[in-house]
């Protein structure tokens, strides 16, 4: 099977000026194949948002090479990062991180402004992916009039109305109670069951069960991978 | 890509109206300033160009005093110009040789009355016959001032349109007596209607003899002008030539050493046009200089406006960035913010300029007209200062780390 993933070496120091160098991540070797649903574990301080940031290319290493999609994005340059993140990748953050201001319709249509799709197309398949997680009767609410389950299903769809190669979702449950929960896990579940790549960051160990491999780090290394299922 | 920073900026200025106003209000100041300068100078342009057309055709003046545009030549020219005489005049007349009229014309303000009616403050002017073919008032009916009218001191009155509507507006005025200062002239002619200029009729005079202004009331006090000479040229060609001769006789005349400043003004229309000139150099400096400084003020506030915008939505350019934003994406998102902001404060200035100037036209004589070019190029000029000041705050917001804007709040 084709890796989607493979991490030589990753170092990523942060220069604290007077102080000592934080080094966050020390040496991760990481190889992750298509349609894997991976869980990376770790308690606070890690390195696990660090990790995700690396691979999902909103940041640079200071050491190592990261290859996705068998591109070496670890030598890409700002602009050619931003086209990979709009192409390849699809966040799901903790905080959802939606615009404030804007309806749920237009959270979703971002991806699609900036590769250029033609307004029309954009709001159909915005529409479309807010129909997959069925959210078709939100689309014009704004994320303040919207439940956290449900703010958190419209990054869903935004996550997902490029089709990335890989969805990349820290602490995805981190801000909801435990039945919110449960039902966005089922939708990570049926988007693996839909053939698409899951790596999400967690520190709880029954939202990690719902994975399939379980990645643990400590103190910037990989401390264990074991395949669960 | 343009539809979505133009939505935001204008929800912006909406939402904050009271913000907005003090945001934009060097812009709008500025462009309130310009075009109500560039109307003014318009209208006076206007209104100038009437004047000299009002000046008559090859004719220019000998007077007391030059154009005179600073004190301190006011209080020489004072101390060495004579007042100028009926005598200077005939003494002209007699000498020169490329003139083909030469005349006199010296006015005081005195009140008219006819029966019950009366107006105060006519202008009476002093005349001589010559002055019909040098001053640019015509006969409407009966007669100009006569040489015989000239000589015999007569009194005799040639009375513009104001006059004689205000005091017969039902009979023919013509041998009809007005009393000026109480004493009886005779109505011999009406002028041709002149109409008015910055609102100000023109037709308010009463001409009569110079030699019988000079009987009645003498010369006047010292510091007065005296008599203004006008001379009249039969072509363009020796317009120049003439104010020479002119210039040569009276320096003569005033036995004047070789470089000694003129004793006396020549006035041709043309100085008219430079003195206006200046004040239009003038006007135009100050207010380059005003608007400058209140459009880089503006600038620099919708800069601050748009940095406390990029800090307060850094995590906004976060989220677009890991969307796949590119730099240059985030970079015109806030230059066509920060235009649309300084470009609607150009119009909020616009548009009050043009109510002002309306109101200024309705309710004074003050001429104002707005140049369409005026509006456009305030605008342009608007848009650009948010594009320059917006440079900086989208370059902040563009070069943004996106871990680190994410991260934000
Ligand atoms: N921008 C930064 N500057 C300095 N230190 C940082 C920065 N980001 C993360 N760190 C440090 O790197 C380590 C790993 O952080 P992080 O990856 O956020 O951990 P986790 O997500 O596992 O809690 C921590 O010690 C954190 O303080
Ligand atoms: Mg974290």
């Amino acid at each position: 099977m084709a890796l989607l993933i493979k991490t030589e070496n990753l170092w990523k120091t942060y220069d604290m000026g007077e102080a000592v160098a934080v080094q966050a991540l020390r040496g991760v070797n990481l190889e992750i194949p298509r349609n894997e649903y991976a869980a990376i574990m770790g308690p606070s301080g890690s390195g696990k948002s660090t990790l995700m940031n690396l691979i999902g290319c909103l940041d640079t290493p200071t050491d190592g090479r990261y290859w996705l999609n068998e591109q070496l994005v670890s030598e890409m340059d700002d602009d050619q990062l931003a086209f990979i993140r709009n192409k390849e990748i699809g966040f799901v953050f903790q905080t959802f991180n939606l615009l404030p201001r804007a309806t749920a319709l237009h959270n979703v249509e971002l991806p699609l402004i900036y590769n250029g799709t033609p307004a029309a197309e954009r709001r159909e398949r915005a529409a479309e992916a807010l129909a997959a997680v069925d959210m078709a009767d939100r689309v014009n609410h704004r994320p303040n009039e919207l439940s956290g389950g449900e703010r958190q299903r419209v990054a869903i769809a935004r996550a997902l109305v490029n089709r990335p190669s890989l969805l990349l979702a820290d602490e995805p449950t981190g801000n909801l109670d435990s039945q919110t929960s449960a039902e966005i896990m089922n939708f990570l579940e049926r988007l693996h069951n839909q053939g698409n790549t899951i790596l999400l960051v967690t520190h709880e160990h029954d939202i990690a069960a719902h994975a399939h491999r379980i990645i643990k780090i400590r103190d910037g290394q990989i401390e264990s991978d074991e395949r669960t299922r | 890509m343009w539809r979505e920073p133009v939505t935001i900026a204008l929800a912006a200025l909406r939402s904050h109206k009271l913000r907005s106003f003090l945001t934009l209000f060097g812009i709008i100041i500025s462009v309130f300033t310009l075009i109500g300068v560039m109307s003014i100078i318009e209208g006076l342009n206007a209104y100038i160009a009437e004047k000299v057309a009002n000046f008559g055709t090859n004719v220019f003046y000998v007077t007391r005093y030059p154009i005179i545009t600073n004190a301190k030549d006011w209080l020489e020219a004072q101390r060495r110009n004579p007042k100028m005489t009926v005598e200077d005049m005939e003494y002209l007349q007699e000498r020169m040789t490329l003139a083909e009229y030469v005349g006199a014309q010296d006015w005081r303000e005195k009140d008219v009355r006819a029966g019950k009616e009366s107006i105060d403050d006519v202008g009476i002017r002093g005349t001589t016959p010559t002055m019909v073919h040098i001053s640019t008032e015509k006969v409407a009916a009966g007669r100009y001032i006569a040489e015989s009218d000239y000589e015999r001191r007569a009194m005799v009155a040639f009375v513009g349109t104001e006059v004689t509507e205000r005091l017969f507006p039902t009979v023919d005025p013509l041998g009809k007596t007005i009393y000026i200062d109480g004493l009886p002239f005779e109505i011999v002619g009406v002028a041709e209607r002149v109409g008015s200029v910055l609102g100000q009729t023109q037709d308010n005079f009463v001409f009569i003899p110079l030699t019988t202004l000079n009987k009645i009331w003498g010369e006047g006090p010292a510091f007065d002008t005296g008599p203004w000479i006008g001379i009249k040229c039969s072509s363009p060609d020796v317009m120049a030539q003439a104010m020479d001769e002119a210039r040569t006789l009276m320096r003569a005349r005033r036995r004047q050493k070789y470089d000694d400043k003129d004793a006396f003004g020549l006035i041709a229309s043309e100085s008219l046009t430079n003195l206006w000139d200046q004040i239009f150099g003038g006007i135009a400096a100050v207010a380059v200089g005003v608007v400058s400084v209140f459009l880089v003020v503006g600038g620099i506030v919708i800069m601050n406006i748009m940095l406390a915008s990029v800090t307060e939505r850094t995590r906004e350019i976060g989220i677009r960035k890991s969307l796949g934003a590119r730099r240059r994406d985030i970079l015109l998102q806030f230059l066509v913010e920060a235009s649309v902001l300084s470009t609607v404060g150009g119009l909020v200035g616009v548009l009050a300029a043009l109510g002002a100037t309306a109101l200024v036209v309705a309710t004074t004589p003050v001429p104002m007209r707005t140049p369409l070019g005026a509006v456009i190029l305030s605008l342009a000029v608007s848009t650009a200062v948010g594009l320059f000041f917006g440079i900086y705050p989208a370059q902040k917001a563009a070069r943004l780390d996106p871990v680190i804007a994410l991260r934000a709040e």
